[in-house]
């Protein structure tokens, strides 16, 4: 089923048992990030959590932890909770068939109920913001769609981004935002700040549950991500446009915050304990203006803790890193069976395919690291055969334990691009790169005395079944 | 409160501005530091906002603001006039 904003989300959360409201009142600091710190920790079925009695707050509620479990994700894309992960990852992909939907534009917005302009855009008087990690420069809003435009070509619906980039509270109407050289919105601003002009952003928090993974799904520059929550909504997404800047933001948002990157300016940000588990910061960064806040009648702020993995934002952004990636190699390999690329967005890549000729898996790896998205990340590849599942560790060690000879297997490329957060770089954004080919050689490879691989007998997978039912009846 | 923290707990600046207050009167402040900017809850644990339990590798100097890079840089404006295909 497709929600149409967060709180029906939630609600469905809460009938799943998958929804914790913690009723005791808690220090803003250090208690929620420390309980959104501890809610992964409770394995695949971790709940949402839900608080309401922050103390110094008369009206707060935060709600954290939201795709934070397998369990969670499953419930976003409307499947049983109990749906495993690669048959996620595999609906994902069947629904992206569908892709592209366009989105229905509907009128009364849920937000439009409540504004605040001008001097009285104050975030602090709409969102309860809490800081998250210890060594955090302020407080942050690291859950939030943005949306911007193409200066260049601000017609393309294709080339309108929305995207989840971490944004630093700096003031009342102040905020910071990292736009990472390889996503869509830092050509956006790349391009205003060439024409010496601003970048209008609108700033969406509190969405229903696909927009934050279609936002944080590295798509092409030219796809559009609403067309892609239709997709796996399999309903066109609601939109509505944002009063100011006219921008196409959800139209079951909790919050819609609208302003500007303001062109060519930095100022000093972060650091934020960031998504490959260390600190990032401080930089210059830009700045954005804030001049207009609309938000629904007692708006739930939705927020995400980040810290050693795995936490919420690994779930977030697990599924969706492997689809893109899959398709696209797909594209020019039809041998590729399956993509995991669910570590930290992909600094690692395990690909398992049928190799055509020897060498073959190289090539795959290398093509890995062409991809948009390897551009910035895929600093390890793996490469494993067709009968090995890439989301099966034991089996991907199995590969490495038994396939891989460095003699010949390992392809180390000097000098590649990574995204500035990778802290392996020497250089902050260029790095050397790694393709590990974990597959059985064939002709003409003949290395190796690998004789015949043991094989499953004919008759396991019935009684796999047969013992999954025997053992679920006891 | 502000009387309490003289000193930025990052940088030990000592301009600090009061940015705003717990809705429940007087139970927390949200301060900032004009210089590194680093913000903050009064009711935070210690080692978040005091200089002497500020934990070291989270401390900032001038130094550390004044050679801090810019991300992204900042691209050179473009002469008016001069078309998209040069890029």
């Amino acid at each position: 089923m497709a929600y149409d904003d967060f709180r029906g989300f939630l609600d469905t959360l809460r009938k799943e048992g998958q929804l914790l409201h913690i009723a005791d009142e808690v220090m803003p600091e250090p208690d929620i990030a420390a309980a959104a710190n501890a809610a992964p920790r409770l394995g695949g079925h971790a709940p949402a959590l839900y608080f309401d009695n922050v103390k110094g707050f008369t009206d707060a509620r935060i709600a954290l932890n939201v795709h934070g479990s397998w369990a969670n994700h499953a419930l976003a894309l409307g499947l049983p909770k109990e749906t495993g992960t690669k048959e996620q990852v595999e609906e994902f992909i069947r629904r992206w068939d569908t892709f592209p939907v366009a989105p229905e534009w509907r009128e009364n917005p849920l937000w439009a109920e409540n504004t605040l302009e001008g001097e009285d855009a104050d975030i602090f008087r709409v969102l309860p913001l809490i800081r998250l990690n210890d060594g955090d420069g302020g407080f942050y809003i690291d859950k939030a769609a943005v949306v911007s435009k193409d200066p260049a070509d601000p017609e393309h619906s294709g080339k309108q981004n929305v995207g989840i980039y971490r944004i630093e509270v700096k003031g009342r109407r102040a905020l910071a935002i990292q736009p990472v050289p390889m996503h869509d919105i830092a050509q956006h601003l790349h391009t205003a700040e060439e024409r010496g002009e601003d970048l209008p952003v609108a700033i969406t928090l509190g969405n229903e549950p696909v927009i934050s993974i279609v936002a944080s799904t590295p798509m092409e520059y030219e796809q559009n991500e609403y067309e892609l929550a239709g997709a796996l909504r399999g309903a066109p997404a609601p939109l509505s446009r944002a009063p100011l800047t006219g921008l196409p933001v959800p139209w079951g948002s909790e919050v819609v915050i609208e302003g500007v990157i303001e062109g060519r300016k930095r100022e000093i940000e972060g650091p934020f304990g960031e998504f490959t588990g260390h600190y990032s910061g401080g930089r210059n960064m830009p700045v954005i203006r804030i001049d207009r806040i609309s938000y629904r009648t007692g708006p739930i702020f939705e927020h995400l803790y980040l810290g050693m993995p795995w936490t919420e934002v690994d779930y977030l952004i697990a599924a969706n890193t492997c689809v893109p990636l899959y398709q696209q190699l797909r594209h020019d390999f039809p041998e590729v069976q399956a993509v995991n690329a669910m570590y930290t967005h992909g600094l690692v890549v395990i690909v398992s395919t049928k190799k055509r000729y020897g060498g073959f898996a190289k090539a795959v790896g290398m093509r890995v690291l062409t991809t948009p998205h390897g551009l910035g990340y895929a600093a390890t590849v793996i490469v494993v055969d067709e009968d090995v599942d890439p989301f099966d560790l034991p089996q991907v060690m199995w590969a490495l334990s038994t396939k891989m000879n460095p003699a010949g297997d390992l392809v180390q490329i000097p000098n590649l691009s990574v995204l500035e957060l990778a802290p392996q770089a020497v250089t902050p954004g260029i790095t050397d790169k790694l393709i590990i080919d974990a597959t059985t050689p064939v002709a003409p490879d003949r290395r190796g005395t690998y004789g015949t691989q043991v094989r499953d007998l004919p008759e396991t997978a019935e009684w796999l079944a047969r013992l999954r039912k025997l053992t679920a009846a006891r | 409160m502000s009387d309490t923290t003289p000193l930025c707990p990052r940088c030990a600046h000592e301009a600090i501005e009061h940015i705003t207050g717990s809705p429940v009167p007087g139970v927390w402040e949200v301060l900032q530091c004009g210089r590194c900017l680093y913000m903050w809850r009064t009711s935070e644990p210690a080692r978040r906002i005091r200089r002497d339990a500020y934990p070291e590798e989270f401390m900032l100097t001038p130094e550390d603001i004044g050679t801090a890079p810019e991300v992204p840089a900042v691209p050179p404006l473009r002469r008016p006039g001069a078309g998209a295909a040069t890029r």
